[in-house]
């Protein structure tokens, strides 16, 4: 046993060695999510471990909750594990005023931030000042099979209602054959089910509190809202729709299960790739639905975005790094090695600009309108409190919205009415609220 | 027999567990209680301030919270009962003369080498998927509308992946506890014209009360915190119908980031946890002192 | 065993026994499987078993996502430092509770026991903090630390059952003849103790291998083992049960492969005290 000790201690001692050989060297451990786009910059960092000879990458990669409790409960106690920390546009602004990261003043000339869409950059900015940059951003659309449409001989205009949305699921599906009219989110969280929910509700024109922070689940506008997605997914849905958050509905629809699918814009260049997706050719594209009447496409804006905690102890290299990440040069550069249809969606003007990128991706267009139309300020039609888009901006949403997100999960599952999951969401959001002394 | 010198060494030797279980036992938990009377939101440092009692309030009057206690229940017995009925007949089958024992029995105890993340994320994902997985091809092919597992039937999906990574443990210590078993008094038994079943419960079972014993108790210990594998397919849904103590604790601390309301939860789960030692405690010393 | 047993019925008991085993081993088997596949044929329907194009290419898709080998060192690191230093604590503490058994020595027992039924995720902001100040996180000790920890009372117990069956009649015998503490341990209990110390930690190396709390939590880059490794592939992006299998294949396959060539030592000490 002695002699095992030793050998252990030695091959310590060994891999400490290694590490100190390398102290000369500035390393920097990125914190990042799972997402396709983000695996692919990791691919691609040898370009920038060769204009930086002298900084060393090292990656977390981590599913997304994962990643953002991990991050979150380093950030939040300084632990300073990480240099560059991926995380949502939700966030930004909430850290940024804990003073929890480091304003991106002094990005290379060549950064050029006007370029950044007005929209995501408002939702990363305090006081003006930018404090994470933008990988790729999102809004929602809808994703159809044209196909299967012409099929069943509907036809889903550009700005479709929900009305028109229903109808074409109805006709798409064929459950013989595996195909489900409609594919959406059911699986609990904030960021999963109920930013689906939120939009849709945005676009039935409710809200999630009045101006007295009273929470409006009992509102006549949620009922409709819930009710609607319900009905739909329950007689037009997949099986086990439950547990289907963007990526399980992004698998259904790359394997040709799904009729329509209403989600993330930046699904869009995943399932127009013929080398993942089963229907490449046959995807058509529409604005993200509103109910007759009521002046909303849901407001959805997500981006995913790099940002430098405050705990670093290498910041130049950090802000060499995000300024490389999210740099015009790397778009181009993607672009080059996997084809302009493969470049990060959603954060540039100059890429919707690009002929190139117009040709190769059919949903340039659409994703664009639909970024463009989100107003953070109002989403919802009715006077609200907050700001936010497919969330409420403020700290406690993470919980509250996850807490409604398992009863309408609840729901879809079958477990509890409508009804019932609308009074437990009233209850447990109040609670909640109420606690942490809003409207007082 | 033992001296007063040797009592002494004795007391030197434990004494290092005994320390650094204590440290590791009393510091956190210290830590964790101050907490859990404390106002502490992760992303809202600075306002931590004193709340008394608010913490535990909260937390018991969480409507997720009752679910939660029959739900570990439920977790922890529905394992405990498939994995000792499933290990004695495993056992007693593996302890007849066969071809191939040894292969057998390598095949029967690899579940217990599987990571936790691993095994359900293939459950989930490979064989309980509603439409890609497995098991609803399997549906499909004798024409059954294919189940969806995980919404459907959550805690019985949980209770049978872990069933599935602790079912080898179980056969293991059953299987040396059968081996152990006398051949002659079998013998003499099925001499004296016991059937097999009456050989099975009036000598077999009674032999194996405290290999059955040692099975629940290491299980139980591990079975209370189930975490990762909830975690991976349910996320405690559908609504809290998979939620168990830890996984609320977990919610409370990590996706809620309200240490107070957390630690709180720790704090009620570590005293839930002593009862059911304590009870543990009074059944071991029934079984194991003998 | 003595008992003639007709061929027939030994036929019956093995195809029923195999057939079983077969059923249980079956997830296992299929992630193997599945893990040669291409994405499109390991979702195809009907499924395809053993007559596809055999693949290695996510093999190579994983390991260009992340460092494999990286993340098993740190687990070989991580389970076998735990578990050795462990048993330095453990061995003395189940020899005295074992040979020199005092009136609370159950008591005591039991108390180390319970500390294991402390939810983890109730104290992780604390050691968190901890950790923080004394500059553990992301540390390969600062896991070493926590795992022996947590792993301290089931080591103690598993070596104190095993120590009791060890007649104590020898041991009189060497302290007649004026054997000091330490002869006594070295040259009499310790051989006979080998089996039960290995069994002992086999079973160690096992539970810390597969830890995935602590390991996730209190890691980045540097000392992240096999666990966090999973972690990223914990949800689909598209196809991906291919690659899934495949990185659920790295990531158990030392453990399995220790567990089958070392099965039998570690069976023979797996009684905790169950049989008498």
């Amino acid at each position: 046993m002695t002699r095992t000790m030793r050998a252990l201690l030695g091959a310590s001692a060994l891999c400490s060695a290694a590490v100190a050989a390398h102290a000369q060297d500035t390393t920097l451990t990125i914190a990042t999510v799972n997402n396709g786009d983000m695996i692919r910059m990791q691919g691609l960092t040898d370009d920038f471990t060769e204009q930086h000879p002298d900084i060393a990458l090292e990656w977390v990669t981590l599913e997304e909750n994962v990643l953002r409790s991990r991050v979150t409960q380093d950030i939040a106690t300084q632990g300073g594990q990480f240099d560059v920390l991926t995380i949502g546009n939700y966030e930004v602004p909430i850290w940024a005023n804990q003073d929890w990261l480091l304003p991106l003043e002094g990005m290379p000339e060549d950064y050029n931030a006007d370029d950044i869409l007005p929209a995501i950059a408002g939702g990363l900015s305090v006081d003006d000042t930018l404090y994470a940059a933008p990988f790729y951003g999102e809004s929602a659309m809808v994703m159809y099979r044209t196909d299967l449409a012409d099929e069943a001989g509907v036809e889903i205009p550009d700005q479709p209602t929900w009305d028109d949305i229903r109808t074409a699921a109805e006709a798409m599906t064929d459950q013989d054959a595996g195909i489900y009219g409609i594919c959406l989110r059911g699986k609990a969280g904030w960021g999963e089910n109920m930013a689906f929910l939120t939009a849709m509700a945005n676009s039935y024109g409710a809200r999630w509190f009045d101006t007295e922070w009273q929470a409006q689940f009992d509102s006549p506008e949620w009922t409709e809202a819930v009710n609607d997605y319900l009905t739909m997914m329950n007689e037009y849905g997949p099986p086990g729709a439950s547990s289907n958050g963007f990526n399980e509905n992004l698998s259904l629809f790359q394997q040709g299960k799904c009729g329509m699918w209403i989600d993330a814009t930046v699904a869009a260049s995943f399932v127009t790739d013929p080398e993942d997706s089963t229907v490449a050719d046959s995807v058509g594209f529409a604005q993200f639905p509103n109910k007759d009447g009521v002046d909303n496409h849901g407001n959805w804006l997500w981006s995913w975005n790099l940002a430098i905690p405050s705990s670093t102890d290498a910041p130049e290299a950090a802000k060499a790094f995000v300024a490389w990440a999210t740099s015009q040069a790397y778009t181009d550069m993607v672009a080059e090695e996997e084809g302009w249809a493969a470049a990060p969606p959603g954060t540039r003007t100059s890429l919707y600009e690009n002929e190139e990128y117009q040709k190769a991706a059919p949903f340039a267009e659409m994703t664009l309108n639909s970024i463009n139309a989100v107003d953070t300020n109002a989403p919802s039609v009715q006077e609200i409190p907050y700001t936010g888009a497919q969330f409420v901006a403020i700290p406690e949403f993470q919980g509250i919205g996850t807490a409604v997100g398992q009863q309408f999960s609840a729901a879809l599952a079958g477990q509890v009415s409508a009804e019932q999951a609308l009074q437990n969401a009233q209850t447990s959001t109040q609670r909640e609220i109420d606690r942490a002394g809003y409207g007082e | 027999m033992a001296t007063q010198h040797s009592r002494a060494a004795a007391r030197v030797m434990i004494s290092p567990a005994v320390i650094l279980l204590l440290g590791w036992m009393l510091i956190p938990l210290g830590m964790t209680l101050y907490f859990s009377f404390l106002r502490y939101n992760l992303l809202m440092p600075g306002t931590e301030s004193f709340t008394g009692w608010d913490n535990y309030y909260y937390f018991l009057t969480d409507p997720a919270f009752s679910s939660a206690i029959v739900n570990t229940l439920i977790l922890v017995g529905g394992v405990l009962a498939i994995t000792t009925i499933g290990g004695v007949l495993f056992a007693l089958l593996l302890d007849q003369p066969m071809f191939g024992q040894g292969i057998v029995r390598i095949l029967v105890i690899s579940p217990f080498f599987v990571m936790p993340t691993v095994s359900a994320l293939v459950w989930k994902n490979m064989f309980m998927n509603p439409v890609s997985g497995l098991l609803a091809s399997l549906w499909r092919f004798f024409g059954a509308q294919p189940v969806d597992w995980l919404s459907e039937y959550p805690l019985f999906s949980i209770v049978v992946i872990v069933a599935w990574q602790w079912l080898p443990f179980a056969t293991l210590i059953l299987l040396t506890a059968f081996q152990s078993l006398d051949q002659d008094q079998l013998e003499a038994a099925e001499m004296d014209g016991a059937g097999a079943l009456s050989r099975f419960f009036h000598i077999m079972l009674p032999h194996l009360a405290r290999a059955i014993t040692v099975v629940v108790l290491i299980q139980t210990i591990f079975l209370l915190s189930i975490f990762a594998e909830i975690l991976v397919t349910t996320n405690g849904g559908p609504g809290t119908a998979s939620t168990n103590l830890t996984y609320l604790v977990y919610a409370e601390s990590l996706l809620r980031f309200d240490v107070g309301t957390g630690s709180a939860g720790g704090i009620v789960a570590v005293i839930l946890a002593n009862i059911v030692a304590i009870f543990l405690m009074r059944m071991i010393g029934k079984n194991l002192d003998a | 065993m003595a008992r003639a047993v007709s061929t027939r019925r030994k036929w019956i008991t093995t195809v029923v026994a195999w057939a079983l085993a077969l059923l249980i081993f079956f997830p296992i088997l299929w992630i193997i499987l599945t893990s040669f596949k291409t994405e499109a044929e390991a979702i195809s329907t009907p499924p395809s078993f053993l007559f596809f194009d055999w693949t290695t290419e996510n093999y190579g898709t994983v390991q260009e996502r992340s460092n494999y080998f990286r993340h098993f060192w740190n687990s070989v690191v991580i389970s076998i430092g735990s578990t050795v230093i462990g048993l330095i604590i453990a061995i003395p503490a189940a020899w005295a509770m074992a040979f020199v058994p005092g009136k609370q020595t159950k008591n005591v027992l039991m108390w180390m026991l319970s500390t294991k039924m402390l939810p983890p995720v109730g104290v992780l902001v604390p050691i968190y903090l901890i950790f923080r100040d004394v500059g553990l996180l992301d540390s390969r000790l600062g896991l070493i630390i926590v795992l022996t920890l947590i792993n301290l009372p089931i080591i103690v117990w598993m070596l104190y059952t095993y120590f009791r069956e060890i007649p104590v009649d020898i041991l009189e015998a060497a302290r007649m003849d004026g054997a000091a503490l330490r002869n006594e341990i070295l040259y009499i209990l310790t051989p006979m103790a080998v089996p039960g110390i290995a069994s002992t930690l086999l079973l160690n190396v096992i539970l810390a291998w597969n830890e995935a709390f602590w390991t996730l939590n209190l890691t980045a880059a540097n000392s992240a083992p096999l666990t966090a490794f999973i972690a990223s592939y914990s949800s689909p992006e598209g196809l991906f049960y291919a690659k899934l299998s495949a990185a659920s294949t790295m990531a158990i396959a030392p453990i399995l492969i220790l567990g089958w060539f070392s099965q039998k030592q570690l069976v023979r000490g797996l009684t905790f005290g169950a049989v008498k």
